[in-house]
């Protein structure tokens, strides 16, 4: 019943192989790789408009300027934070007093940033989906650990359809596609937002 | 009588419990139909394109399996082989003790249970902390998961509750928002305090060398931004030949999966981290792990690789709903499991043979299957092969005689006349084991036998 | 319109009672015979056939199952339409034996006689061309669509032969896509769960105030109208066929043919 065990000599890597080339000898013809057309729903109207749409259905909120931000924020009672300092020429002016924003992010104080602004890459209109990678995120932290997540993205990189967005992936090691809040319904199935990652999901499209 | 240890289980379940499973899987399953056929106008044609795509997968990884592991070189990243269980183990421990590390904190991957990766790491000395919020309640209750993506389905908020406070998470409190509240309190900081993080992977992109993680809670993200070391821990299976490839299986798995369109998080890892961020993994580590995949490859049963993970079958699956998932004793339950689990699981195919007999061949699973795997043609072929090793069936007759008498025309009309005795027998002596157990809980109907042909001889006759 | 009206030779069927009406349900292949004469095809009994063989393939004992599969292939020898009124027995032969017959040197001959199998319903929409039914039936009918035809035309093929039934209402009922439990020797080696599974069933189904549960398998109705009768509540139960038959007793003159 079992397969020859791989000589002991053999190196982890070539047992394995040599068992998967064994295993496959016997097939004839292998079953070819079939086209995938895109399933992607057609592109339709403004970008902009479905990528807010669908980030609201999944629990996330859009903002079109950076002047709405200290209401937003305020209004949830979230005063102290962390912004990219790459950000802080355009956003700093809008926050007044009251709030306290840093622009470096102490790792050992994770709980004093009630929310973090970072950049994003783009986003998908027909999922709602925000778009991250290491090289815009200033800190994967900032932008994940604080209850509120403000991903502040360009109108012009917001992609159409999932599709599109594999084929934007690039060479960056840590593409991140988020699509609203981070969720659980472990407990009686029953949705809860706000886990590990932000309870909160804000993208800021300028 | 003997009966089969699955539908001991299910007689011996709770009523909570079933109660439980029941509307958890049923609520998935319906939630899965409506998305998949709302959002796409032809969603079985895309199942068995996706289906295509994996077998051709599975039936090129002796050039896929090198080629992802040259293009993960190139990123950075050290690729790991481990033929058996014990060696992946073995790699991962190696990994944590080159860095000195004693602190794991683990994302989910049902491979890490297969390998029983958690309690071999206890024995060595590493604390191993499971985040994705149902395996970490399953952890602290030393419980297994009964579901592949809801680890919980079989229990209810209380109970969690109760746990929570035996364990000193939190204060008790019922309420769903306030135990997921306590339990990323809890996490956050132990997240800052490991020193690896290891997580699976969805899918594996052999041009890219990407590796695909999907959750919904943010605690792989977690593992991934705390911690200094990424291992990944996946099946020589996990293939995907190109990225492109990635679309038609992401629109497919996280709907059949949790009904969403996408999970709230999709992490595409090809390397440690850029240079320039601050935070993150400086070393990445795959593990390939074997563990009977080669042998599954090599036998009848292959379709079965294409799985990824969804779990759309035992949510469908009328056996599961009745039994619940720890009556299929394995990490793998439900139409999945009952394939999966006699081919890899340890203790060889005699042990977990009942499985496969554990389903009416509804066909259901098949239906709501992403990658279109024909699952009863694999249990029957399951079955086919217990027969072959003598593998006893209680509660099922033997065939042999019954085949002879149905290839005798003769003797099979005889015994149609015969069986009229049966109507005058009382259920207890009937002198079938089979038609005894069928009066158990069913009447029988009347012996006809002979009817119907008499019948046709007189119609035959008239003018 | 039937064939027989407009074509000199009748269509010639053999006609698979199935070992199920062989031992219990002779009415149901009494209405099979009834029914397919009626649209004019020339009916043909082997008397040697005994049972298509699933029994044991679903057991995994294939050698036995074998056995019986090539008596079937003997049996039916021939090449015209084998019908049955079991979308479970159909499926056995155009699906399962192709399975168990993988490498063996007679699979070429299964094959044959797995592609001229049809169950019932789907031989009279699909392969007679029947588009309506004639007749009167008065009743609220429940229809369970049996697992084996999961796939197949039949499920579709038996609704619009019901649904055109003057006098007859199709009812829906919850969770019709769920298995009714009997999975042939699943119902005795799994008996706790195959009866939850049926009990699950019957309580859709009563809700649905149906006056009878038919369905195109008796394998299906002899172990839902077995649990509802021993629970002490039973249910009526018909075959596809036997709803048929019983329809055209209703029918007048003008009523036969009529297709829409």
């Amino acid at each position: 019943m079992a397969e020859a065990e791989a000589p002991a000599a053999m190196n982890p890597r070539e047992a394995i192989l040599s068992r998967v080339r064994g295993a496959l000898a016997p097939l004839g013809a292998r079953a070819p790789l079939p086209e995938t057309a895109s399933q992607g729903s057609p592109a339709s109207g403004d970008p902009k408009a479905e990528f807010a749409s669908r980030l609201r259905l999944a629990g996330g909120e859009l903002l079109s300027s950076p002047g709405e931000i200290p209401g937003r924020l305020a209004a949830g009672g979230w005063t102290r934070g962390y912004c990219d300092p790459s950000l802080w020429p355009a956003l700093g002016p809008v926050f007044g007093r009251g709030f306290v924003v840093e622009r470096e992010f102490d790792q050992g104080r994770l709980d004093d940033y009630e929310f973090g602004i970072t950049r994003a890459a783009g986003a998908i209109a027909e999922t709602g989906t925000i778009i991250i990678n290491d090289a815009l995120t200033s800190r994967r932290l900032a932008a994940l650990a604080p209850w509120v997540h403000i991903a502040v993205l360009r109108r012009c990189d917001i992609l159409a359809t999932l599709p599109e967005a594999i084929a934007a992936l690039g060479g960056d090691p840590n593409v991140i596609w988020c699509t609203g809040p981070s969720k659980t319904a472990d407990v009686e199935g029953i949705l809860i937002q706000g886990v590990h990652g932000p309870g909160v999901q804000i993208a800021l499209v300028l | 009588m003997r009966f089969q240890p699955i539908d001991r289980a299910a007689a011996r379940l709770g009523a909570a419990e079933r109660a439980s499973v029941r509307g958890g899987a049923k609520s998935g399953h319906e939630k899965r139909t409506s998305l998949l056929f709302g959002d796409f106008g032809d969603p079985d044609a895309l199942r068995r394109l996706a289906g295509g795509i994996r077998q051709h997968a599975v039936e090129n990884l002796d050039s896929y399996l090198p080629a992802a592991e040259a293009r993960m070189e190139a990123n950075g990243v050290r690729v790991h082989w481990a033929p058996t269980a014990a060696d992946a183990c073995a790699a991962v421990l190696g990994i944590l003790r080159a860095r000195g590390a004693t602190r794991l904190v683990k994302a989910k991957t049902m491979l890490s249970e297969e390998i029983g990766l958690g309690e071999f790491l206890g024995r060595h000395g590493i604390e191993s902390l499971e985040t994705d919020l149902g395996e970490f309640i399953v952890q602290l209750d030393g419980d297994h998961p009964s579901h592949i993506i809801k680890p919980i389905l079989h229990k209810n908020r209380a109970q969690i509750a109760a746990s929570f406070e035996r364990h000193g998470v939190g204060p008790y409190d019922e309420d769903p928002e306030a135990i997921t509240r306590a339990a990323r309190r809890f996490l956050r900081h132990k997240y800052m305090a490991a020193d690896a993080g290891l997580t699976g992977a969805n899918f594996v992109v052999a041009e890219s060398g990407r590796v695909v993680i999907v959750t919904n809670e943010g605690n792989s993200r977690f593992c991934l931004a705390a911690t200094r070391c990424h291992i990944v821990l996946v099946g020589i299976e996990k293939i995907v030949p190109r990225d492109r490839d990635l679309a038609l299986l992401l629109n497919l798995l996280a709907r059949s999966a949790t009904a969403q369109q996408l999970t709230v998080y999709t992490e595409f890892v090809s390397g440690p981290k850029a240079a320039a961020q601050p935070d993150g993994p400086e070393e990445m580590h795959v593990v390939f792990v074997d563990n009977g995949r080669t042998e599954v490859l090599a036998g009848d049963c292959r379709e079965i690789l294409r799985c990824i993970r969804c779990g759309a079958c035992l949510n469908v699956c009328p056996v599961y709903r009745q039994a619940g998932g720890h009556a299929y004793r394995s990490v793998y339950p439900g139409p999945i499991g009952a394939v999966l689990s006699p081919l890899l699981l340890g203790e060889g195919f005699a042990g977990k043979a009942d499985l496969p007999k554990a389903s009416s061949l509804c066909g259901a699973c098949h239906e709501v299957c992403p990658v279109d795997i024909p699952i009863p043609d694999l249990l029957l072929r399951l079955r086919a092969r217990a027969g072959r090793e003598g593998v006893p069936s209680p509660g099922v007759p033997p065939f042999g005689a019954w085949s002879i008498l149905a290839s005798r025309p003769a003797a099979w009309r005889a015994a149609l006349a015969a069986g009229k005795l049966l109507d005058h027998l009382p259920a207890g002596l009937l002198p079938i084991p089979a038609l005894r157990a069928w009066e158990g809980t069913r009447t029988l109907p009347r012996w006809r036998g002979g009817e119907f042909r008499k019948w046709l001889k007189r119609r035959r006759r008239r003018p | 319109m039937p064939p027989s009206e407009a074509a000199p030779g009748a269509r010639r069927v053999q006609l698979m009672g199935t070992c199920l009406c062989d031992a219990f349900f002779d009415d149901v292949a009494a209405a099979t015979v009834e029914v397919l004469e009626y649209l004019g095809c020339e009916v043909i009994f082997p008397p040697g056939q005994t049972c298509c063989g699933q029994p044991a393939f679903n057991a995994g004992d294939w050698p036995a199952s074998r056995r019986v599969v090539r008596h079937c292939v003997d049996t039916f020898a021939g090449d015209c339409p084998v019908v049955a009124p079991s979308g479970s027995c159909a499926a056995m032969l155009f699906h399962g034996a192709q399975l168990e017959f993988e490498g063996e040197p007679d699979r070429p001959a299964v094959e044959a006689l797995g592609r001229r199998t049809r169950e019932l319903g789907d031989f009279i929409v699909n392969g007679l061309g029947t588009r309506a039914w004639p007749g009167r039936y008065e009743a609220r009918v429940a229809f369970h669509h049996s697992c084996h035809t999961r796939g197949t035309a039949s499920g579709a093929a038996a609704r619009s032969l019901l649904g055109s039934i003057e006098g007859l209402t199709l009812v829906e009922f919850g969770e019709g896509e769920q298995c009714c439990g009997f999975g042939g020797t699943f119902s005795v080696g799994f008996p706790h769960i195959s009866s939850a599974m049926g009990g699950l069933k019957l309580s859709h189904v009563r809700a649905a105030a149906p006056d009878e549960l038919v369905s195109g398998d008796m394998s299906c109705l002899m172990h839902l109208g077995g649990l509802a009768e021993k629970g002490g509540a039973p249910i009526r139960t018909r075959h596809l066929a036997q709803v048929l038959r019983d329809a055209l007793a209703g029918a007048g003159p003008a009523g036969i043919g009529g297709a829409a």
